[in-house]
């Protein structure tokens, strides 16, 4: 290009640069396009792989831990064996195993947005989401066999009723710390609702109401229904100070 | 002085040895002794537990956890290994498999020396010996430790092949084709080629499982290279569709947890497999201890074990049965379970000494001897959920470093000083002690704090206010002011 001078060649320059620079993010995007085309190639060659030649992979422990790494490098779940027949008329087999594993490890990933108490519902979604190429779906019932099978390790698993829909608790009320979070709130005032806890601490209505019907049955809270507004009340007689009720008995 | 001949090994926490890169354990075996018959100074190592490698043939001692030593025979200094003799004797005795090692001139087994030591294993536990010496050959033949070396040079050839042809033909400033490589063609040209051979080798690597195991280490680079690519790369593209997102968080989730190379399996140890598996556990469980501040669920173990493992899952019952057998060994986590039935993994540390401990402190504060600690202000305090601070608080209960006071306010604890009192000298008070101090704060704070001293006093230089000592102690003071009176007019005027 020829150099022209004065206000012309600067913006011919300009202009020569915009052209340049969107042929450069064409060319980065094309690439990126074509990167991830290739990805999900392999990753799909992946995911076959390991479900037909998955006793040929773990008989070769070199060849297993390197399998190991693409997997995790890509994003490709190796625990992927189907439901046999037996596995399904007896329990037995892998599948369960695989599948309790997948189970944890998706209550693991949203624990930290549902405090631990997840549905069923969504959870056999997420499932299905990771299992993508499965034969057959994952049902309800697969997930609650795959629970049963972590009784052995202590109760910290359960699924509760609540109405038609069940829920599965996966941290235990020894290691919530959410309990921790409502009797901080609760000592501004002595009492809290389920709405300022809502409110506050950002949680899904499920969260606080489990969280406060616990502290109930532990006997560190109190309801009080017979407020104007109508909203129960959780008081809270520890996190409030003492001084204040003492004072008043000694008065007798 | 048994580093003179061989290599010291080095070994974790619980007793597993540390293992180089991409060394993967190939055999388990128990009670071997590790000696040379020729050479009189080698010392003997007796009864110890021998772990075959891709890369050594390491030697445990199984003696009393803390004071094992290890040592680790190089392949690379293996020379031969000799067959096993069969013989009548070698029917009733037990098998010994004998190879050669080069060795340097002072003795110290060595890959590069020149003297040569005949190195014999006396299997003395029930193995199956044949099996072993097979996987000892493919151990040796396979060469592990020579081809990373190598293959680190020819996989950095292979896979300029695979990233761009940009370092070599950038030289020559020619392509494969014979096409200029310059200017914005150039460029574009570069990448349709890079593009091109990645695809290639794709689809040569997936034709079967063969072809897979000898690609493995391009593929693994190549994957590597994509998920650099596009997990640092801008979303530019901000309309980033759900299923995008939801794969990068995949793939950023997998790279969270660590993964274990060489995880213990029932073909690789054999009878040793659940040791061998408890100690894998026990230094596995130490960075998700951590993170999760000392106490960790059962099952939340079970998952990040498995998911470190890979295919190799290992089944519940497994897991519970390795968390027991650890008290056996010295590792510095231990089991611990609940009234309600959950189980979690602690460390040590964490234990309820030390728990014990911060909860007398806590308890001889002045607040606390006034009115009494609750579940809740441990909970705070201690930084742990109300429950598991009030399991702590009934533990402590029953050791005796506390007593309970159930009033209409509900659970409170108090400092027990019950062992303070001395049958003997009831009468006389103490200045010094937790009984002062609790007398002191009780009657700092309390409206009625004259009345209180008078009550002490006189209950205490009276004879015959023996049982109401007891009484007053039992009742523990300032929240249960309305007994105490009752108490003072039942029992007389003070």
């Amino acid at each position: 290009m020829r150099r022209r001078p004065g206000i012309g060649g600067l913006q011919t320059a300009a202009a020569a640069r915009d052209q340049y620079r969107m042929l450069g993010e064409n060319v980065a995007k094309i690439r990126t396009d074509l990167m991830k085309e290739q990805l999900s190639t392999f990753r799909s060659q992946l995911e076959d792989f390991a479900r037909k030649h998955k006793n040929d992979i773990r008989k070769n422990p070199a060849f297993r831990s390197q399998f190991h790494e693409m997997c995790a490098k890509v994003g490709v779940d190796p625990l992927a064996s189907n439901k046999g027949f037996w596995a399904e008329l007896l329990g037995i087999g892998d599948f369960y195993y695989e599948l309790g594993v997948q189970i944890v490890d998706i209550c693991l990933a949203t624990r930290v947005h549902n405090g631990g108490l997840i549905d069923l519902q969504e959870l056999c979604n997420f499932l299905c989401q990771r299992r993508k190429s499965a034969h057959g779906a994952v049902s309800e019932d697969d997930c609650l066999r795959a629970i049963s099978k972590l009784k052995v390790l202590g109760s910290g698993f359960e699924v509760i009723s609540v109405g038609k829909r069940k829920l599965v608790r996966s941290v235990p009320t020894e290691l919530n710390k959410d309990h921790n979070a409502i009797l901080e709130l609760a000592q501004a005032q002595g009492f809290v609702t389920v709405e300022e806890v809502e409110k506050r601490l950002s949680w899904p209505s499920g969260r606080a109401t489990d969280a406060l019907e616990t502290l109930l049955d532990e006997g560190l809270a109190m309801i009080d229904d017979g407020h104007r507004d109508r909203k129960r009340r959780y008081w809270f007689p520890c996190a409030s100070s003492l001084s204040s009720v003492g004072t008043d008995t000694l008065k007798i | 002085m048994a580093g003179k001949w061989l290599p010291a090994a080095e070994l974790t926490a619980s007793g597993r040895p540390v293992l180089f890169p991409g060394e993967i354990e190939c055999s388990i075996l128990s009670s071997v002794d590790l000696h040379s018959e020729e050479n009189p100074n080698f010392p003997y190592f007796k009864v110890g537990i021998l772990i075959l490698t891709t890369h050594r043939l390491l030697w445990i001692s199984d003696s009393a956890p803390g004071t094992a030593t290890a040592v680790a025979v190089p392949l690379a200094a293996v020379n031969h290994i000799f067959s096993l003799k069969k013989s009548i004797k070698s029917i009733f005795a037990s098998p010994r498999i004998r190879f050669q090692v080069s060795a340097a001139p002072d003795g110290k087994v060595d890959a590069g020396g020149s003297n040569l030591a005949v190195i014999t294993l006396v299997l003395r536990g029930k193995n199956d010996h044949e099996a072993f010496v097979s996987k000892f050959w493919e151990a040796w033949r396979g060469r592990a430790w020579v081809s990373e070396s190598s293959k680190s040079a020819s996989g950095s050839a292979s896979g300029s092949d695979v990233g761009g042809f940009s370092s070599r033909e950038g030289e020559s400033g020619w392509s494969s084709n014979g096409l200029r490589l310059a200017g914005v063609s150039g460029i574009l040209r570069k990448e349709q080629e890079m593009w091109e051979s990645t695809d290639k080798s794709l689809q040569d690597a997936f034709q079967d499982l063969n072809a897979l195991m000898s690609k493995a280490k391009e593929m693994v680079m190549l994957a590597e290279k994509m998920r650099q690519k596009l997990l640092s790369g801008p979303t530019t593209q901000s309309g980033a569709n759900d299923e995008e997102m939801g794969s990068k968080q995949e793939m950023q989730d997998w790279m969270l947890s660590v993964g274990i190379a060489s995880p213990v399996t029932k073909e690789s140890a054999g009878a040793q497999y659940h040791q061998q598996l408890s100690r894998q556990l026990a230094d596995f469980v130490k960075i998700p201890l951590e993170k999760a501040g000392g106490m960790i669920n059962l099952i939340d173990i079970y998952c990040l074990f498995n998911r470190a493992r890979g295919t190799e899952l290992i089944s519940p019952e497994d897991l519970l049965q390795s968390c027991s057998i650890w008290e056996k060994f010295d590792v510095p986590v231990m089991l611990r379970k609940f009234d309600s039935g959950v189980m979690v993994i602690q460390n040590k540390s964490h234990s309820d000494e030390e728990v014990f401990a911060r909860i007398k402190s806590l308890a001889l504060k002045p607040d606390a001897l006034k009115t009494g600690l609750s579940a809740s202000d441990a909970a705070m305090t201690l930084g742990m959920a109300p429950a598991m601070a009030k399991e702590h608080l009934l533990n402590a209960e029953s050791k005796g470093f506390l007593c309970r006071d159930v009033s209409a306010d509900g659970f409170r604890f108090y400092i027990n000083f019950f062992h303070e009192i001395d049958p003997s000298g009831l009468y006389f008070v103490k200045d010094y002690g937790t009984y002062a101090t609790w007398i002191k704060a009780a009657i700092a704070s309390c409206i009625q704090g004259y009345r209180i001293a008078q009550l002490v006093y006189f209950a205490l230089f009276d004879p015959r206010r023996k049982d109401f000592i007891i009484c007053l102690v039992l009742l523990k003071l300032p929240p249960a002011f309305s007994q105490i009176q009752s108490y003072t007019y039942n029992g007389g005027r003070p």
